[in-house]
């Protein structure tokens, strides 16, 4: 830790005292994607780690995924474990303000250091090409008439295609709360409901339905953009009537309590990044918009989205403090009882059996110890992974693992335990390029 | 019909040196990463995504193909030999490949499985190739409605994994629907069940419960179970393969699989475990012996097997026409697309089709690749079973740990994977079997938010489960099932006591 103190600090002093013209304002730069691989902050984490590297703004960077309950998880891990970090910044974005609060998430976006706004991604209502609703007009008719009568789908509960679906409902004139909503696990999910008319009307990324679009699979009945966009033959939702306008921004924070010189070096790296030419071909490819906003001006905007995702939930009854709907009520009930009643079957067939002498029970073997010898082997695992790191911890594991199974060759095994767990150490590290905890062992190479 | 010329056309520039390569490369690294607990394709994808960047975009196509597939092929192996699947799709094939393994027929299993693939994967590769758009299309006629009911129908496979007690087998069903509640709803966003516990919200994760309960379970058990003294010490019977018999009774549960694991590849339902259920129970069923189903039944192993590849050529088909992502793999290969500024959607067969072609072909291809790598292999793994304990236990649980925490770098995820070890451990002693645990973990959430959906599109309607003609059909399919023993047991006279 000493080594990465001290290499960070001659790095801070280089990058302030000799910004030399193509000299790497970080040797390694850590960029935090709080969702699994694959969807759209992974994506952006990745081109910005790509863009970084080719531009030679960074020496060398690394995404880690951080998955979990739409951001929250990564947030908060971020929040306990960097703080004051200088080099490494996380991707956020809209989506995880609405999580925030649909979570009741402890911990707030307004905890990290904001850094710059990069993409943003508008919303389409579609219906599937055979739907009766030509235009804007005749679905907001038939939702006004009868609002439970007209199912959206979309993404999560709580998300940014739920959160336009209240945004419509409240500018027509509806309760947000009377948006019968189905949300889908995935973008494939919803997409291909939409696709086959399960639901009356879809509401998902432009990007993602793009090439349906074009296929003429399904029609535009609105954007949420501000103007039309170039090269999309769609009206906005504005134009036609319904005052919304809705934009799935993508951001970049660092951790709370970095020094404002971090913060300075942080900001000027994005700026380049996002003027360099390998940016704009990254925005062509993914059809992101750019949306670049860094400073002061961003930090307005995310105050003001904030409150205002906070009031269209709060509307749509995902609020904070709000009871949901209590729709799932009987089932965890059912499946909780369900498992009472056949554990008590189990236990009452076993009682009865071993009063029968007919016991079905294996007899027990050689008994607990060698089960106990494994089972402090994973504890001693679990207390050392993250400090000692993955060699250490994997070798312990795997010597007691050893010992209970054999008595002989303690030296044999603990080596063959060494050899293994650099191994996989190596081959993960290196090959697939997954972090884990280095501790004393795997520093040394 | 042009596709027999676009094929060839594909074959033509799939058989080129440098594409043979890569397919070589990704089957052979497929394999691999099928063998480590917890490390499936869709990550191994993800990993490699930067790294293809300046590939050119066939060649990683053809690359991330072969990994997929070879995942398949590679799955089958520990379940075989050590009883401890890595993944979900191969935690049939433990029940009678591992009891295989150990009467010394580990190699015959581990054929039959590879052979299996090779079939399922080139016959469910042609329908791939032939009939894509029109099955796309009938695809998008499911709606919750009609996937609730591919659910029910997939429960009912718990009948034949219920082992010898009913309360035993019912009480681990309802432990994995339990289990299932844990986390985020999907339809309200309401937190169940997760005490407050932020890494909780996204439920329990499937491939840290099966590999707990499978591989540390089992490392468990064999510890306390057997300890230092010498277990009984398997004596291999052949290096050879399948006997004659062993074919003949291989191959109708190979082509059964194949015609149950493709279209519910297509039909994205709880990913490429439940086609390995369902071949099982069809298995099960038909055989003349069930009672030797959990006993070593070459069968349980061959249908398995061939319906789990035969749904991951069938995941291809939603993804290629339809620009659908059904599977954590599919959704990567899509993000791969997007990253050569490719579109995959309706017109992706239209604008590209040397890339949709000479990917098929190299399917194809890296099927034989696959058939050419395992067949010999089989022998030679077959011999892991002579390793002592000692260091094949300690190599799982390092292998199982690093899975677990790679997959969200918490050390929590850890601590989940050793508590469901200890929880598979005393199941095992117990006599509880673990495989209805799974199915409900899986299948439960699924169903609940399926009927859920249903209900909200019909406004509170629940006719509509019986209306809708191919969601009625199901449940019918369903209740035959069920019945089906019972009624065949009273009409049909007893066999005879041989």
């Amino acid at each position: 830790m000493r080594f990465a103190q001290i290499s960070s600090v001659v790095l801070i002093v280089s990058a302030v005292a000799a910004p030399v013209a193509g000299q790497p304002a970080y040797q390694h730069l850590r960029i935090i994607a709080p969702a699994a691989p694959g969807g759209g902050w992974d994506q952006t984490a990745r081109v910005m780690q790509q863009v970084l590297q080719s531009a030679g703004i960074v020496h060398t960077s690394s995404v880690e995924n951080i998955p979990g309950a739409a951001g929250t998880i990564g947030l908060a891990r971020f929040i306990g474990a960097e703080r004051g970090n200088g080099d490494v910044v996380m991707v956020s974005g809209l989506i995880m303000l609405g999580a925030i609060v649909t979570h009741a998430s402890p911990v707030t976006l307004g905890e990290v250091t904001p850094i710059a706004r990069l993409t943003g991604e508008y919303e389409v209502i579609v219906v599937p090409a055979a739907s009766p609703f030509r235009s804007l007009d005749d679905l907001v008719r038939a939702f006004r008439e009868r609002p439970e009568s007209i199912s959206w789908g979309g993404g999560s509960a709580g998300g940014t295609d739920q959160m336009l679906a209240g945004l419509v409902a409240d500018a027509v004139g509806v309760p947000p709360r009377r948006v019968n909503y189905i949300a889908f696990s995935g973008g494939g999910e919803s997409m291909s409901a939409i696709l086959g008319g399960q639901v009356s009307a879809g509401i998902n990324g432009l990007a993602e339905f793009a090439p349906q679009i074009e296929a003429g699979t399904v029609r535009v009945l609105g954007i949420s953009s501000a103007e039309r966009l170039p090269g999309v033959s769609a009206p906005t939702l504005r134009e036609q009537g319904v005052d919304v306008e809705l934009e799935n921004w993508r951001s970049l924070v660092a951790p709370p309590g970095i020094t404002p010189v971090d913060r300075e070096r942080l900001e000027r790296a994005v700026e380049t990044m996002v003027g360099s030419a390998e940016w704009r071909q990254a925005l062509e490819r993914y059809r992101w918009i750019d949306r670049y906003l860094a400073g002061e001006e961003f930090t307005r905007f995310a105050r003001a989205e904030d409150q205002r995702v906070r009031a269209i939930l709060t509307k749509l009854g995902l609020g904070p403090g709000e009871t949901p709907p209590r729709t799932a009520g009987v089932y965890p009930v059912l499946v909780l009882a369900g498992l009472v009643f056949w554990l008590g079957a189990a236990v009452l067939e076993t009682v009865r059996a071993r009063a029968r002498a007919v016991s079905p029970r294996i007899d027990a073997g050689p008994g607990w110890k060698p089960a106990a010898l494994i089972t402090a082997g994973m504890a001693i695992d679990l207390a050392l992974i993250e400090q000692s790191g993955f060699v250490l911890a994997s070798t312990a594991l795997f010597w007691l693992t050893a010992r209970a199974f054999d008595r002989e060759h303690p030296g044999r095994d603990a080596l063959f335990a060494l050899a293994v767990s650099t191994g996989a150490y190596l081959l993960f590290v290196r090959v697939l390029n997954v972090t884990l905890p280095a501790g004393y062992i795997a520093r040394w190479f | 019909m042009d596709t027999l010329p676009a094929l060839s056309q594909g074959f033509a520039s799939a058989l080129t040196l440098p594409h043979l390569a890569w397919a070589l490369a990704g089957v052979t690294l497929g394999t691999a990463v099928g063998v480590l607990p917890g490390i499936g394709p869709a990550l191994t994808v993800a990993l490699l995504l930067p790294a293809t960047f300046t590939l050119e975009p066939t060649s990683a196509f053809i690359m991330f193909a072969g990994i997929y597939y070879g995942a398949m092929y590679g799955g089958s192996t520990t379940s075989i030999l050590l009883n401890t699947p890595g993944e979900t799709a191969s935690i049939v094939t433990a029940i009678d490949g591992h009891m295989m393994a150990r009467q010394g027929r580990g190699a015959a299993a581990l054929t039959t499985a590879a052979i299996g693939s090779f079939v399922a994967g080139t016959i469910a590769t042609l329908a791939l190739a032939l009939f894509a758009p029109p099955l796309a299309s009938f695809a998008l006629r499911f709606g919750p409605a009609e996937y609730f009911g591919l659910t029910v129908v997939a429960f009912t496979t718990v009948s034949v994994l219920l082992g010898s007690s009913i309360a035993r087998g019912l009480f681990s069903l309802f432990l994995g629907l339990a289990l299932g509640l844990v986390g985020i709803d999907q339809l309200t966003g309401e937190a169940r069940l997760s005490f407050g516990i932020s890494q909780l919200l996204d439920g329990i994760d499937v491939v840290i419960f099966v590999i707990g309960l499978f591989a540390v379970g089992e490392t468990l058990f064999q510890a306390w179970r057997h300890g230092r003294s010498e277990m009984e010490v398997v004596t291999l019977h052949d290096f050879t393969g399948m006997s004659r018999d062993e074919w003949k009774r291989s191959w109708k549960p190979w082509l059964r699989g194949t015609a149950i694991g493709f279209p519910l590849g297509v039909l994205p339902c709880g990913g490429s475990v439940v086609p390995t259920f369902l071949s099982y129970m069809v298995e099960k069923r038909l055989s003349r012996e069930p009672e030797r189903f959990g006993h070593g039944a070459i069968e349980g192993v061959a249908g398995p097997e061939a319906a789990n590849n035969a749904s991951a050529a069938g995941v291809l088909v939603p993804l290629l026409t339809l620009g659908l992502p059904s599977s954590a793999t599919a959704a990567i290969m899509l993000a791969a697309f997007q990253q050569y500024g490719l579109q995959p959607g309706p017109l992706l067969f239209a604008s590209r089709p040397d890339l949709v072609w000479t990917l098929v072909a190299s399917l194809f291809i890296g099927n034989v690749m696959l058939l050419v790598l395992n067949l010999p292999l089989a022998g030679v793994w077959a011999r892991v079973m002579l390793v002592p304990r000692r260091l094949l236990f300690g190599v799982i649980l390092v292998l199982a740990s690093l899975g677990a925490y790679s997959l969200n770098r918490s050390v929590l995820d850890l601590v989940m994977l050793y508590a469901i070890g200890i929880l598979g451990c005393a199941m095992r002693a117990n006599d509880v079997p673990l495989a209805p645990a799974v199915i409900g973990l899986i299948l439960g959430p699924m169903s609940e938010q399926q009927f859920r959906r249903a209900v909200a599109i019909s406004e509170g309607d629940l006719s509509v489960f019986v209306t809708r003609p191919i969601s009625a059909a199901l449940l019918v399919v369903a209740v035959a099932v069920l019945a089906a023993p019972r009624i065949l047991a009273r009409w049909m006279p007893p066999r005879g006591e041989a």
